[in-house]
């Protein structure tokens, strides 16, 4: 029973703990950086591209809300190297994994941003005069970015808890230490409820600084 | 008059933190009259028509209605809410519910009418606002002033003794705005007690038999209406009225 | 290298089983996390304070924490905390369940305090209960607005029910991956796996972009 718990093998493990903490933030910060880049490459391609670039970025798009992470984790790690001839490590494999995913979500948001922002605010830059991308740069993406925010906000929390899916393909993250020392320790109840813990410490203040961000925004915007 | 008492309100007193919306108010309102608030933006009125129906809990001061104190609890003003009708400027019909089913829901939900019973009951009040041909439209498929009569019936449902009305025209485009009033003068000239926070001088002279004109939480003056429009007693009635271009 | 694609078709029934279960699992999981949901915005929105922190520290922990640690942790400590040992599935329909209750919690919670006050006014002018107020004019006015956000809820979940593979749920992910290892097919049972929750997903994902056109408040 819950009565006697025993938290010492976390205390003794904690610099191996530590390290995967590490490579967790590690691996979820250059997802959101390499997703944020892609999607917004993808996104703009998408609204502003020609219409079978647009075609081909929403059956990516729409693809990747169809198939789950594990699943393009697991092909990225298993499969993608018997096609391609060359194999990722597994920390780049999930990486790649993790990117394409995130990285649709981001396009979306980014579409979101630039059809939420009326028709009449692009005429009346053209009236004046702007060229396209005048229009785009000086009138829609200012607007758009500021709706956007709370929205590329939530990346965060989504890389940091889709990293902990790149266990199964045993990147040695926080999560996948966890399962070792659980293994090891057989103190699997003390080693998960820590690691919920540590996970909610970390994930928690992302998305009230979201939630903040939502509230801050939402007047602004209003048009 | 000789009529009963039916709201009588005695230094009714409202805060809202440091901010006194009501500063003693004392109104009584017989059976069958019709009395109209007017005054300013901010003055107090539609805090006094919340703190009637329980909506905003009084500070100082009482009100009953038929000669009882009205109850300070939640439930307890469950049970006098039912017998006023209260009609709000933005109508808050149920957009969920056709237009039938917004007047039945009072008397299938609080007095547990069968169907039958509140359908006949709501269809013979369509009638009377005019309204039969839209019972089983939608609220948002009306305009403004088919809404608010709507709204009427949905109150005249519960068979209230007394309705308040809180600004009922001042959301509607100007073309609707008679239809509206014209419910309410028959209403009026049936007999309902009622109590109108209006910006409509015009009604207010033809159909109230007392006027109060509110400032800053508390009554300016009070009277018939012959009295207010046309030869009022206070100077701030006088500016007032000269405000809203009202000559007499 | 060759492949072999019949692998996939001489393990249709099996993968046909694993849809199946991934599919129970979404409905029995929606199911239960709709009722948890609205029951514990009701909580969070009382005015007993206690009981509407109680929610939010639920919601909270659930919503910010990973699924796939959550699977883990109700894998080994349910049977603890509770005494009881669960089947694999039970456990990860709980898992499921705690965390799909949590985001509907706080959907739900938007949705009724978007309901207009004045809605809710004209209700209780009309003599009702607090409770009718909420069973007849809010609820069913907040559920409108809000099943756009279940509808992409429901898709996430239905790619989420692949995280409980990793405890022997025997659902579409769980299956291919033991097809793979049994025949070493790596590639075409990966790609097999990836291809059915596409053509399983894709049209979820386009009805749900054609709710929100449909239902989608733009306010
Ligand atoms: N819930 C509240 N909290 C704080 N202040 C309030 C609240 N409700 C009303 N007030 C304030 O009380 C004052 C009186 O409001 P009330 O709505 O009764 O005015 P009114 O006479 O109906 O004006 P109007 O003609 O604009 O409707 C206003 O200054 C208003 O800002
Ligand atoms: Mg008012």
């Amino acid at each position: 029973m819950l009565g006697d718990l025993d938290f010492s093998p976390l205390l003794d493990s904690w610099r191996y703990l530590a390290g995967g903490l590490g490579i967790t933030l590690g691996l979820s910060a250059l997802t959101v950086v390499s997703s944020l880049l892609l999607g917004a490459a993808v996104g703009f391609a998408r609204v502003y591209g020609p219409v079978w670039v647009s075609r081909v970025l929403t059956f990516y798009i729409d693809s990747m809300r169809a198939i789950p992470v594990l699943v393009v984790l697991v092909w990225m790690y298993f499969a993608f190297p018997l096609v391609a001839g060359v194999s990722l490590p597994s920390f780049w494999a999930a990486w790649a994994a993790l990117t394409l995913h995130v990285a649709a979500y981001v396009a979306e948001i980014l579409r979101a941003g630039i059809k939420s922002i009326r028709p009449g605010q692009v005429r009346a830059a053209l009236a004046l005069g702007m060229s396209g991308v005048q229009v785009v740069g000086k009138v829609v993406l200012p607007q758009a970015v500021i709706r956007m925010l709370p929205a590329l906000g939530s990346i965060v929390s989504v890389a940091i808890k889709d990293s902990a899916i790149a266990a199964t393909i045993a990147v040695p993250e926080y999560m996948e230490r966890s399962q070792t020392l659980a293994g090891q320790s057989f103190r699997p109840v003390e080693v998960f409820t820590t690691a919920m813990v540590v996970y909610f410490v970390i994930l928690f203040p992302a998305t009230r600084a979201v939630d903040m961000l939502y509230r801050r925004v939402a007047h602004l915007g209003r048009s | 008059m000789n009529e009963a008492v039916v709201l009588d309100y005695r230094d009714v007193r409202k805060n809202f933190g440091s901010f006194v919306a009501l500063n003693g108010v004392s109104i009584r309102v017989h059976k069958g009259e019709v009395v109209c608030l007017i005054g300013p933006s901010g003055s107090g009125k539609s805090t006094l028509l919340r703190c009637t129906n329980g909506l905003e809990k009084l500070d100082g001061g009482e009100i009953s209605l038929d000669g009882v104190v009205l109850p300070r609890s939640e439930t307890g003003m469950r049970d006098v809410r039912r017998r006023m009708g209260m009609v709000f400027q933005s109508f808050e019909l149920f957009p969920h519910r056709t237009v039938i089913a917004n007047v039945m829901m009072g008397p299938v939900t609080v007095l547990r009418l069968s169907r039958d019973e509140a359908r006949q009951r709501a269809e013979v009040l369509l009638e009377k606002v005019g309204l039969s041909e839209k019972a089983e439209s939608h609220p948002a498929s009306l305009s403004g002033g088919q809404q608010q009569r709507v709204a009427i019936a949905r109150a005249l449902a519960m068979q209230p003794e007394v309705m308040l009305f809180d600004e009922p025209t001042s959301a509607l485009d100007p073309e609707t705005v008679g239809e509206v009033l014209n419910v309410m003068k028959r209403l009026a000239d049936e007999g309902m007690t009622m109590v109108v926070v209006t910006h409509e001088m015009s009604f207010a002279r033809r159909v109230a038999n007392r006027v109060v004109l509110f400032e800053r939480g508390a009554i300016v003056e009070e009277g018939p209406p012959a009295q207010i429009f046309d030869a009022p007693t206070v100077a701030r009635t006088r500016d007032f009225l000269g405000h809203l271009g009202w000559h007499g | 290298m060759s492949f072999d694609w019949g692998i996939i078709w001489q393990h249709r029934a099996e993968l046909a089983d694993g849809v199946a279960m991934t599919v129970l699992l979404a409905v029995a999981t929606m199911l239960i996390a709709i009722s948890g949901g609205i029951v514990l915005a009701l909580m969070r929105l009382s005015p007993l304070r206690p009981v509407s922190a109680a929610s939010a520290c639920f919601v909270e922990f659930f919503r910010n924490t990973p699924l796939i640690l959550l699977v883990y942790w109700a894998f080994y400590v349910m049977p603890v905390a509770i005494g009881v040992e669960f089947s694999a599935f039970a456990t990860g329909l709980a898992a499921l369940s705690l965390n799909v209750s949590a985001y509907n919690a706080e959907t739900f919670r938007a949705g009724i305090v978007s309901i207009r006050r004045g809605q809710s006014e004209a209700a209780l002018a009309l003599g009702m209960s607090r409770w009718q107020v909420m069973r007849e004019v809010v609820l069913p006015q907040a559920v409108r607005r809000v099943l756009p956000v279940l509808a992409s809820t429901w898709v996430s979940l239905f790619k989420d029910t692949s995280l409980v593979s990793v405890i022997g749920v025997s659902e579409l992910a769980y299956v291919s991956l033991q097809i793979r290892s049994q025949t070493f097919r790596i590639l075409e049972m990966l790609t097999a796996m990836a291809v059915i929750y596409w053509l399983l997903g894709y049209p979820q994902a386009k009805l749900v972009d054609w709710i929100h056109r449909r239902y989608g408040v733009s306010e």
